[in-house]
């Protein structure tokens, strides 16, 4: 009976230096963000200034892989096409599609196949035709056989023309400034592999001819939980790391990479359905185990906007293949945990990752149970479990909080009073309910990948409403 | 370490809101308690930034409708007589605007500004902000008086100019350039040539107002340069478009240093070094290979039509596409005979990369 105490007791305790650890850890990362948003602030108004181009900039390839995304592809490539940037190139990847994704690129764009010289630097399923437009000599699309998101970046890169490379998704809207600052780590210091640059929900926002014109809260109230999360992912989550060069996460749907790189580290792995990640992750094994110098940067200013999804299954889809990514990445490369190189990514991101954010899900949603089942068996009192549950929804509630302030001190893209309000309450709703109704997909997404189940693009459903003033609409 | 068990869940709440007698839960316990206050704090936080916020957004819309109309009257020619005065809490707002503007303008719309700025005394006041201000009022206070010219704060933004902090030295250099291209250019270029911290493209946006002292100055600095700061030298020289002495290009063609010959085949443009370029087309390196392509295309003359023939077989890509590329530029090959040309090709590479540069070339052509 002593010995089985002793059991609840320690797993009780467990749990709860778990969470503790958890969002100790976070609000670590957030200490550090608030240092750099502190000194990006300071530099701002110098960003209002016009820009003088030196040409001198490195030349950006955009690629965008495309997967049946007739709703938005015309708005998104349009957005792209409109840049400010001294010089750059457009390069869509249709990946099989099924819908008339192509059919809208040949009619908006003008294109014409083109008798492109095709360089295999990595291995890439068949491509079908090369296509050039006709109206805009910066765009191109490949038309290949379909193999997945990977392969179609890589079928990008190997087309590309460019020494750096910036996978952008198809349904996502970029702010006419997102090249130059999401390039600007690499103009600063040779040594920069990879920037990621901010993604926010464009649910609720207003897009015109492929920009956004009006930024909004979305109304429904899945894409608003989304809203405080992506703030929290990004505005601590990401820029925390950055700052001590331990990012183990460049966004898929917004990143820069210097091409050789890439190219040295083997490109995107096709059989992933987390390539993003899983590419960042390698970099950081590959360039430590070398010893060879570099960095990867995040990019705090608000660049691009995507759209979330607004219904039950297509998030739980969505955020069941994020924690397969996760969990794909991670284990493809456990080189990288504490090896003698290793430095922040391998001996603090990757071993946090993997005890936070692999593992979370298996405590989180245990560390649950086991309080309601040994709080009703009277295994523990009443007074422990609401300890345990005041604990864990309190340091949730702050730290979606803090990344409100954070999002407050720099950029406070939402400026009506209504708006602040909304985003306070769901800072307090998420965490009853939302996050760990988020915990119980995470564990399937584990539960997948525990058992190998096949990884595909996974469709996304799209409203694409938002871009109803798009001129390719009417 | 054992818990309390068996309490009912009708004693759960009062319970619940009493400090655990258990050292640990209690230690549980206060930390959401700290959890708890942080966060009021952090939501109070968040409500006086955004009143502060509010706050300075009225301040700003004050002081640009106060503003705007006397710097837009200056643009065009019709100053007022007499200004209204500057409030210590507008000048910020105003430095912004003004500099805003000032980008945005050249030639005598500039210089009322600047006679304006002047007449309020701003210039007293960033020379002030230069030395003791916050990090975001120097940063305007190096643009606004790079603008103005102002040649008493020479000293404090050379003393900038040094600073580890690459935004606050490159703005203080600009402001050196437009102060006085000249002196700005004696001082900045070998400082420009040694800081591999200020990126090229900055560089070059800032040198560009002072391309010809910039240019005497670097064709003196360059035959006593370091071999390792060479390529750096002649990065800029490439950016400003500022011919190098032929016997220094020969010199460096001929290095076993990549960097150094790659330098200066970015730069080569005399018919006279055409033979030293001819043989780097063989070059070990691909990069080489590439530049010497290009530049053969810049200065080569119709014995190389066989030669970038030859490189469209070449087992780099990029290697074959700018020789294609010199091929199809150079101005004594027609349509008819790059279509011979192509069709005479019996390497599968080397048709597709001509075949591809050809397209490309007419796409752009008026049709």
């Amino acid at each position: 009976m002593n010995a089985h105490h002793h059991v609840v007791g320690f797993i009780t305790w467990f749990v709860l230096c778990y969470f503790v650890l958890l969002n100790g850890g976070y609000l670590v990362l957030n200490m550090l963000s608030l240092r750099t948003l502190h000194r990006k602030g300071q530099e701002a108004m110098l960003d209002d200034l016009p820009r003088v181009y030196s040409g001198l900039e490195p030349p950006v390839s955009i690629l965008v892989p495309a997967y049946n995304e007739e709703a938005t592809i015309a708005a998104s490539v349009r957005s792209m096409l409109q840049l400010t940037y001294s010089e750059y190139e457009v390069l869509v990847v249709n990946d099989g599609s099924k819908d008339g994704t192509l059919d809208v690129l040949k009619r908006e764009f003008g294109l014409l196949p083109f008798p492109e010289a095709y360089r295999r630097q990595i291995k890439t399923k068949d491509i079908r035709q090369l296509y050039r437009s006709t109206r805009f000599p910066n765009l191109r699309v490949i038309d290949k056989e379909n193999g997945g998101k990977a392969d179609s970046l890589n079928a990008g890169i190997n087309a590309s023309r460019y020494p750096l490379v910036c996978g952008v998704d198809a349904d996502s809207i970029l702010q006419r400034d997102s090249l130059e600052k999401v390039t600007e780590p690499f103009l600063r210091d040779p040594t920069v592999v990879a920037t990621g640059g901010t993604i926010r929900v464009a649910n609720g926002c207003e897009v015109t001819g492929g920009f956004l014109t009006k930024v909004g809260l979305p109304r429904n109230i899945w894409a608003l939980f989304q809203v405080v999360e992506y703030l929290r992912a990004f505005l601590f989550g990401r820029l925390g790391w950055s700052s001590v060069n331990g990012m183990l996460i460049v966004s898929g749907a917004f990143g820069v990479f210097r091409k050789d790189t890439v190219i040295q580290t083997g490109g995107y792995r096709p059989d992933t359905i987390g390539e993003d990640m899983e590419l960042i992750v390698r970099m950081h094994r590959l360039l430590r185990a070398k010893r060879q110098p570099y960095k990867v940067e995040f990019v705090p200013d608000p660049v691009c906007w995507t759209e979330a999804p607004e219904d039950y299954k297509t998030l739980k889809n969505q955020r069941i293949r994020w924690q397969r990514g996760l969990a794909e990445s991670l284990s493809a490369n456990w080189g990288l945990m504490f090896s003698r190189n290793g430095g922040v990514p391998g001996w603090l991101a990757f071993p946090f990752m993997l005890l936070f954010e692999w593992l979370g899900p298996v405590v989180e949603l245990g560390g649950y149970v086991f309080m309601v089942w040994a709080s009703l068996a009277g295994e523990i009192s009443w007074q422990a479990f609401s300890t345990f549950m005041f604990v864990a929804i309190g340091l949730g509630i702050l730290l979606s909080a803090s990344g409100l302030l954070l999002e407050e001190m720099s950029f406070h893209i939402y400026p009506r009073g209504k708006q602040l309000l909304a985003l306070g309450a769901v800072v307090l709703l998420e965490n009853v309910g939302y996050r760990q109704l988020n915990t119980v997909w995470r564990l399937i997404g584990l539960w997948r990948w525990a058992t190998r189940k096949e990884s595909t693009w996974g469709t996304m459903k799209r409203k694409g409403d938002w871009q109803a003033g798009s001129p390719g609409d009417s | 370490m054992a818990l309390p068990t068996g309490a009912l869940p009708a004693h759960a709440l009062a319970a619940a809101f009493r400090a655990p007698d258990d050292p640990i839960l209690a230690a549980a316990y206060w930390t959401g308690i700290g959890a708890l206050l942080l966060t009021l704090l952090l939501a109070a936080q968040i409500i006086r930034l955004r009143m502060a916020l509010r706050r300075h957004e009225r301040r700003e819309a004050r002081a640009l409708a106060r503003w705007r109309p006397v710097l837009n009257a200056a643009i065009v020619g019709e100053t007022p007589d007499f200004l209204p005065r500057l409030p210590k809490s507008e000048r910020l707002h105003f430095i912004k605007l003004w500099v805003h503007l000032q980008a945005s303008l050249r030639g005598e719309a500039g210089l009322a500004l600047n006679a304006v700025a002047r007449r309020l005394g701003v210039d007293h006041d960033a020379r002030a902000m230069l030395a003791r201000g916050a990090r975001t009022e120097r940063l305007l206070a190096t643009l606004l008086l790079g603008h103005l010219g102002d040649r008493a704060s020479w000293d404090t933004l050379r003393t900038l100019a040094g600073s580890p902090d690459v935004t606050l030295s490159l703005s203080a250099l600009w402001a050196l350039v437009r102060i006085d291209p000249h002196a700005a250019a004696g001082y900045l270029t070998p400082l420009f040539v040694e800081r591999d911290d200020w990126a090229m493209s900055h560089v070059a946006g800032i040198l560009k107002e002072a391309s010809a002292p910039v240019a005497g100055v670097l064709a003196d600095l360059l035959p006593s340069l370091a071999p390792e700061r060479l390529p750096r030298a002649m990065r800029i020289a490439e950016a400003l478009r500022i011919d190098l002495p032929p016997a220094l290009l020969e010199q460096a063609l001929a290095s076993a240093d990549i960097g150094l010959v790659t330098g200066a085949l970015r730069v080569v443009a005399t018919p006279g070094l055409r033979d030293r370029v001819r043989g780097l087309l063989a070059h070990g390196d691909w990069q080489v290979r590439v530049l010497a392509a290009k530049a053969l295309g810049r200065i080569g003359d119709a014995s190389d039509v066989d030669r970038l023939a030859g490189l469209l077989g070449d087992r780099e890509w990029w290697v074959r596409y700018r020789a294609a590329q010199a091929l199809v530029d150079l101005p004594w090959l027609g349509r008819a005979d790059l279509d011979a040309l192509h069709a005479s090709l019996s390497d599968r590479f080397a048709a597709d990369i001509l075949a591809q540069v050809i397209a490309e070339t007419r796409s752009t052509e008026a049709p």
